[in-house]
């Protein structure tokens, strides 16, 4: 049909954009373009050049820019739009662009949010205190360090012990910075335990049980005042601090359309196979999940990606109506958020979640009286867990809990 | 070399010091204005709630109500040229309990006798319809239809620019720590230079009594005022279409909840007595009471996230009233307890300034020739117009929450009247660094096109690993 300029325009070319262009390029279809608003392609991997990447998709380690580089050579006929801002979302497939040139409009007959995820900052937090400079995020730190060859401070506290902190804490190392402090509200860290060896290795104490109580610093960072324990408090003197992990998906546009939203963290709605409210937009990645695993991202958009290839092709029709999936207390999000049937069989799907506090118990999925998946797990928040190939009746909906261990 | 000397002596560059400097320099006046910090804005300024009021909640008669009304005028008259923006909300004085309800008539009869006639009482009914986000617990409102929300700090820029223009100087990193009149000319000290002057007028906000003591007994002692704020996330401003005011207490106009220019949603300011001058805090309590109070009023807030948090310091003494005053044969100018209603007041303070000195010394105020103005034109950062990224200003968006291009950034970095000269008057000019993200994906950015322009600097270099 003549009336579309493209026939999948993707947003955002991190690992799980450039998997769906990849599935749809491999499927057959040509006229697919994969918007970026940076410089590069690539979204945080591009600027994370530590081997946390390439396990699950290339079963070796690989650093981030060269593992999206491996991933982009695996799909040469995909058009990359770099410099492009995606300003608004409209029904009917339309999409509001900015590049230096200005604002246009396209037309997609499918358009996929693969937008990602960035880390919550200092004032999101409500942290206390002054306005210093040297308060950043990682994401800011590797950008700092690794692509604009830049040292924002020498002395840094890493708030946080995710994943992410450590990943922070490896950027630091590799510039030559000795970070004085990481401070963890917990009793133990998030992330899994053997990545304090890092930071044993490094000489970094990792504070437990403490929170920040002031920020201090007229125009820059002189020192933080923690609270340790409830009832401890400390100044440790420090040049920079560094807000880790807590990620929040970036739908800042999505939320600003039609798109059904998760009325609590305003999630895009989505699908057991990521088709959104409206059924010409899918939205995968970290945005719908802050925040997984690259290989994960790059692994689910490709099927993503071919599910769109199949619904394009004619293939598949969509019910209209959808089923909610609706959770209990101690699970931060399930993806999907809602079931929709199609005519390809009996429906089923896979459940990922994450917890939001450390849980040992059963997890339990229902469908009104009847159990639909029952597992015992025993995991902590910031880790993925999936539950595959739960089959269910269509349009009602679906409950998720955890049952706590006695 | 005989050492330059001015006409007039502005100290302290908060908002209404760029806009007494731009009033003196536009009727002649050779004038220049001191600040100690590192760009306009430094001080109590650079945090308000940033409406434009028509002043119809001021005490009747006093100068503060003149001021505001004059001030609230001459914008209007002026934005436009200046491509400074109005964004016509109206407020809404809201009662949340039958005692407040009881005082609306009061409130109504206040702004009639202010002179703001369109002032009126609207019910329970007509506001919920109005404001469909609002706690349905509210029992009515004072509507004010002219209250209006501004740029708080293109405006004062867009003040002293027009002044450069017309002449005025400016120094920052300058601040006055003494001076001596000669029965002539003022000499100011500020321990590195001596600035000559025939007039000082001393616009220095929460430093106002110690500056007044270079001249004079001050006849009133400064007691700073902290207010904490929120901003909201952009999704937040639909929230709300007027600015939603509670009904004032004695001290304080209370928590108001206002759309911003910048399409945020603002909640503050809490009012909070301290003694430090300089510095003003966040605290975990006080936003976590905002908030409480915020989602009170307005429930869906409570789906919306944080942007910034911020703490600014308002100038109060222990009047009400404004604390402007000549000294006479001492050709000493104080303009002091400029509470929080500066940012309307300041082109109405300014004017008056302006007939304060030439009735007091009426030999000395008849300047040189009076220079056609130049209206320079102001970046568009208004939400509601057209932003240089919808024109296309051929470069890319560097900061991707605010939409802030790579064009406007190195415009405020290479300004001809007043470039940003550190990461606070670069973020107040463009609006980089000042989204959602607090820097997650532009802050290295921001780094690298800075380096060398800026002070402290973002970052410093790699260090050489040889």
């Amino acid at each position: 049909m003549s009336s579309f300029d493209v026939d999948v325009a993707i947003v955002g070319s991190g690992p799980s954009g450039i998997a769906a262009a990849t599935a749809l390029s491999k499927a057959g279809f040509k006229n697919i373009v994969v918007y970026e608003r940076e410089a590069n392609i690539g979204g945080i991997p591009r600027h994370t050049h530590h081997p946390s990447f390439g396990l699950l998709v290339f079963k070796r380690p690989m650093s981030g820019p060269k593992f999206i580089a491996a991933l982009v050579r695996r799909c040469p006929d995909v058009r990359f739009e770099t410099g492009t801002s995606i300003t608004a979302l409209r029904p009917g497939g339309v999409l509001e662009l900015a590049d230096a040139s200005g604002l246009r409009t396209i037309r997609a007959r499918h358009i996929i949010l693969a937008t990602g995820a960035r880390e919550t900052p200092r004032h999101g937090r409500l942290v206390p205190g002054l306005r210093p400079q040297g308060v950043i995020t990682t994401g800011a730190l590797q950008q700092y360090i690794y692509t604009a060859q830049l040292r924002p401070f020498e002395h840094p506290v890493i708030v946080g012990t995710e994943l992410v902190s450590f990943s922070a804490l490896w950027t630091l190392r590799h510039a030559g910075i000795k970070p004085v402090a990481m401070i963890e509200t917990g009793p133990r860290i998030s992330a899994y335990r053997p990545a304090t060896l890092l930071a044993k290795a490094m000489g970094v104490p990792i504070h437990y049980n403490t929170e920040i109580t002031e920020i201090s610093g007229i125009e820059t960072l002189t020192q933080i005042t923690a609270l340790t324990g409830g009832n401890k408090t400390a100044t440790i003197p420090c040049d920079g601090l560094i807000f880790s992990g807590c990620f929040t998906g970036e739908n800042t546009i999505a939320a600003a359309s039609h798109l059904g939203l998760n009325a609590i963290n305003r999630i895009p709605l989505v699908d057991q196979n990521w088709v959104t409210s409206d059924p010409c937009i899918s939205a995968i990645g970290n945005a719908i999940h802050p925040a997984d695993m690259g290989d994960q991202c790059y692994l689910e958009g490709a099927k993503a990606g071919a599910y769109v290839a199949r619904l394009l092709a004619g293939n598949i029709s969509l019910d209209k109506t959808f089923a909610e999936i609706r959770h209990g207390d101690g699970i931060k999000m399930t993806t999907p958020s809602i079931l929709r049937s199609d005519n390809l069989g009996e429906p089923h799907f896979d459940l990922s979640f994450h917890v939001t506090a450390p849980f040992r118990g059963t997890m339990c999925i229902s469908q009104g009286e009847q159990v639909l998946n029952e597992k015992s797990i025993n995991c902590l928040p910031m880790r993925r867990i999936t539950l595959r190939n739960n089959r269910f009746a269509t349009g009602y909906p679906i409950d998720v809990s955890l049952i706590a261990e006695n | 070399m005989p050492e330059a000397r001015w006409d007039v002596i502005v100290i302290g560059g908060g908002v209404v010091g760029c806009a007494v400097t731009r009033r003196f320099a536009l009727a002649g006046a050779k004038t220049l204005l001191l600040e100690r910090g590192r760009d306009i804005l430094s001080g109590a300024s650079k945090a308000n709630s940033a409406i434009l009021h028509t002043g119809f909640d001021a005490p009747p008669g006093s100068l503060e109500v003149a001021c505001m009304q004059a001030g609230y005028q001459e914008y209007l008259d002026i934005h436009a040229r200046l491509n400074l923006p109005i964004l016509k909300t109206a407020a809404l004085v809201v009662a949340w309990t039958e005692e407040q309800l009881a005082q609306l008539d009061g409130i109504v009869s206040k702004a009639h006798k202010n002179g703001v006639d369109d002032a009126r009482q609207i019910s329970r009914k007509d506001l919920l319809s109005r404001e469909t986000g609002l706690s349905t617990t509210a029992l009515g409102a004072v509507e004010v239809p002219r209250e209006y929300v501004i740029d708080p700090w293109s405006a004062p820029l867009a003040y002293l620019k027009q002044a450069v223009r017309a002449g005025a100087d400016y120094r920052f990193n300058t601040e006055v720590t003494s001076g001596t009149f000669d029965g002539e000319y003022w000499q100011l000290d500020s321990g590195q230079d001596r600035f000559s002057g025939r007039i000082v007028i001393n616009c220095t906000g929460t430093n106002g009594d110690n500056i007044e003591q270079i001249c004079r007994k001050p006849g009133f002692e400064i007691r700073p005022r902290k207010g904490q704020f929120l901003v909201y996330d952009k999704s937040a401003s639909a929230l709300i279409s007027s600015i939603i005011l509670p009904v004032p207490t004695a001290t304080t106009k209370g928590v108001v909840l206002t759309r911003t220019i910048f399409g945020n949603l603002l909640l503050g300011p809490t009012a909070e007595e301290q003694q430090d001058r300089n510095v003003a805090t966040v605290e975990r309590e006080m936003l976590d009471g905002l908030i409480a109070t915020g989602t009170e009023m307005l429930p869906g807030l409570a789906d919306h996230s944080v942007t910034a948090t911020y703490a600014g310091l308002r100038p109060a003494t222990q009047f009400k009233d404004y604390q402007i005053s000549a000294e006479p044969g001492k050709n000493w100018i104080g303009v002091n307890g400029i509470r929080s209603t500066g940012l309307t007041a300041a082109l109405g303070i300014a004017a008056h300034v302006e007939r304060l000195c030439g009735e007091t010394y009426s030999d000395l105020a008849n300047f040189g020739p009076a220079p056609a103005p130049e209206w320079p034109d102001m970046p568009v950062l208004a939400e509601h117009e057209k932003r240089a990224y919808q024109q296309g200003d051929g470069t890319e968006i560097v900061c991707h929450c605010e939409r802030v291009t790579r064009g406007e950034i190195e415009a405020a970095l290479d300004d001809g009247d007043v470039p940003a000269r550190n990461l606070g008057g670069l973020r107040r000019r463009t609006r980089v660094m000042m989204g959602r993200c607090n820097g997650f994906y532009c802050s290295a950015r921001v780094a690298e096109l800075t380096q060398g322009k800026i002070s402290p600097p973002l970052a410093g270099h790699e260090k050489d690993q040889s």
